[in-house]
């Protein structure tokens, strides 16, 4: 088991063409990233039993075992480590199943090497200012109107005592909002923030994750007074709520 | 293709209309020529009721036999003669007949003109599902070096490299670059054999001399994975098959050998051949990754790779087994494979028929 304080920076790599494996591997050390390569899906889920990493670069084509299967296995695991799939199939359709099954982000093969690396230093990125925004017990831990979420945890207690797990995206979209209550923050912070850049085809995908947070959260989830809505500029987070 | 597909339906709709048409022709028909048979009779028995009048009225029988000749008189009773009874059943008889015929050819023609109609739709339907699959693969095939090329030649514009690393990235562009040509031959080889635009001059071929130069050619590139090629055929082993094809297909097979055996570090390609009845079989045993018993007729299928992760210098098209294949179809011959499971190794068989005796 590695020191606690390295993982982040070190990234699995899990592609079974031995030349991109090699070339992506030589590029994240010399970028100064621990790299482990492993070329099936379930040798990488055997290996995140055991070990833990700061990101996922996952192929899709994988043999036998998927890579939107690895990823959906690990997320169902309770593991929230990010990953970035690449894959050969670039269409739209293969794009959304990619996320929906967890993953972050989506290159297609063939690549640009610098924005591979832009990519993967803006995941771990947003992954380190998530770590760091929830690092004191006081910034883990967010109480308002009954409800208690444990950022570090991705799990929260609702006014209703209903256990809830929450998504890696949902944390962080509560976190972004939770660390400027009662500010205006826009739906592109938002993205930005969360997602990175141009993953998502709009900003529509925010206020779909805004509408599952008040059904958690909110008493009355069509009359919000936490989680509201300010038209054409995106949203505003109320701790003591709108009277 | 769009107008082909147009004229096709709308053939095989006018079809059907003509051969309901037809269907009605011939119900029609058949109807008619009934009635008017029907008609006949009743003209008959209108004359046996004026003969048998005029007879009731002391008319000569005799006269009335001349007025009306196919009536007879027994006595004083008229009837219609059997004579003409026989004729009239004939008549309704050939005329049922000629329609039967004459229709259900028509029908029959009909029948045929919409299966062959019907059969090119859904060929060329299973064509088109066909091609767009075969293109999304292979584009798919091609994306994967195309992105190591890619990535190599970035990472060569991107950084200070020293020459050891630089030819390492060289070494792999180049060996990229051979996968895609060995991918664009493949796929114009697997093409062709689709199209069977491949002619085979099947003549007696020694299989133990072909096999040798074979594995003569590949003995290097296995020996660097540590891999040892044994071949024990006995001289003077005659095979009817194309020499062209059966370098393909034994070159192919031992390419994916060594492939499977690279993986595990090591080990052994075996041939052997042994004549059983008709046939030669050529035994070909590795000691490499295997695959699972169930997956050993997927192998033969296009773009099937089963090898997990695969070794330093395995690159597969996917299509290289499938052209054995057809090869050996168009050959006459087959081709099987097996193996007790992953890791267990494997053996591919091809069988070609024997010769009847040595060259000519």
């Amino acid at each position: 088991m590695s020191a606690p304080t390295q993982f982040f920076n070190r990234i699995l790599v899990v592609e079974d063409d031995p030349h991109l494996a090699a070339g992506i591997v030589d590029n994240l050390r010399a970028e100064g990233y621990g790299v482990q390569a492993l070329t099936a899906g379930q040798q990488a889920l055997d290996w995140l039993s055991e070990e833990q990493c700061g990101l996922i670069v996952l192929d899709v084509m994988l043999p036998e075992l998927d890579g939107f299967t690895v990823c959906r296995t690990l997320r169902q695991r309770g593991d929230s480590t990010p990953v970035l799939f690449l894959t050969a199939r670039g269409d739209p359709a293969d794009r959304v199943t990619g996320l929906e099954a967890g993953g972050d982000d989506y290159m297609a093969k063939p690549f640009h090497l610098q924005e591979f690396l832009l990519r993967v230093r803006a995941i771990l990125r947003r992954w380190d200012w998530y770590r760091s925004a929830s690092a004191t017990p006081a910034s883990a831990i967010l109480h308002f109107a009954g409800n208690e979420v444990d950022f570090r945890a991705f799990r929260a207690r609702s006014w209703n005592g209903i256990s809830q797990e929450l998504t890696e995206k949902e944390a962080m979209i509560l976190k972004v909002l939770a660390e400027r209550p009662g500010e205006i923050v826009s739906r592109e912070d938002l993205l930005e923030k969360v997602w990175g850049y141009d993953v998502f085809p709009s900003t529509r995908t925010v206020d779909n994750f805004i509408l599952r947070l008040r059904k958690r959260f909110e008493r009355d989830p069509a009359n919000p007074k936490h989680f509201l809505t300010v038209w054409g500029v995106g949203y505003r987070f109320m701790i003591e709520g709108e009277s | 293709m769009k107008a082909t597909r147009v004229f096709q339906i709308t053939a095989l709709a006018m079809v059907l209309v003509a051969a309901v048409q037809a269907g009605y022709w011939l119900y029609d028909q058949r109807s008619s020529a009934m009635e008017k048979v029907r008609d006949v009779r009743t003209l008959y028995t209108q004359q046996i009721t004026a003969a048998q009048a005029l007879l009731d009225s002391g008319a000569p029988p005799d006269q009335v036999r001349t007025m009306m000749p196919g009536i007879v008189i027994n006595g004083k009773r008229a009837s219609l003669s059997p004579e003409v009874d026989q004729m009239l059943m004939s008549e309704e008889r050939r005329r049922i007949n000629q329609y039967a015929w004459e229709g259900g050819f028509f029908l029959l023609a009909l029948a045929v003109c919409n299966g062959v109609i019907f059969r090119a739709l859904r060929a060329e339907a299973r064509v088109r599902q066909e091609q767009d699959n075969f293109l999304a693969l292979v584009s798919h095939q091609f994306k994967t070096p195309l992105a190591s090329l890619q990535l190599s030649l970035e990472t060569m514009a991107m950084r200070s490299l020293s020459p050891e690393q630089s030819r390492t990235l060289i070494d792999r562009m180049l060996s990229d670059l051979a996968r895609m040509e060995a991918m664009v031959t493949q796929i114009l080889e697997s093409n062709r054999l689709e199209r069977g635009r491949i002619d085979l001059k099947v003549e007696p071929i020694e299989l133990g001399g072909a096999v040798g130069r074979v594995v003569a050619h590949m003995e290097e590139r296995a020996a660097k994975e540590k891999i040892t090629i044994a071949a024990d055929i006995a001289r003077g082993m005659y095979v009817m098959a194309d020499p062209l094809a059966l370098d393909v297909v034994v070159r192919n097979l031992l390419e994916n050998a060594v492939a499977a055996v690279t993986p595990v570090g090591g080990g052994t390609i075996s041939l052997t051949a042994r004549q059983v009845n008709t046939e030669v079989e050529l035994s070909v045993r590795d000691t490499g990754v295997g695959f699972r018993p169930a997956d050993g007729a997927r192998l033969f299928e296009k773009f099937t790779r089963l090898h997990p992760g695969g070794g330093s210098s395995y690159f597969g098209t996917g299509l290289g087994l499938y052209i054995v294949r057809r090869l050996m179809q168009l050959a006459g011959g087959r081709v099987s494979a097996h193996s007790e499971g992953v890791g267990q190794g494997a053996q591919f068989v091809l069988a070609w028929p024997v010769a009847p005796a040595g060259p000519t």
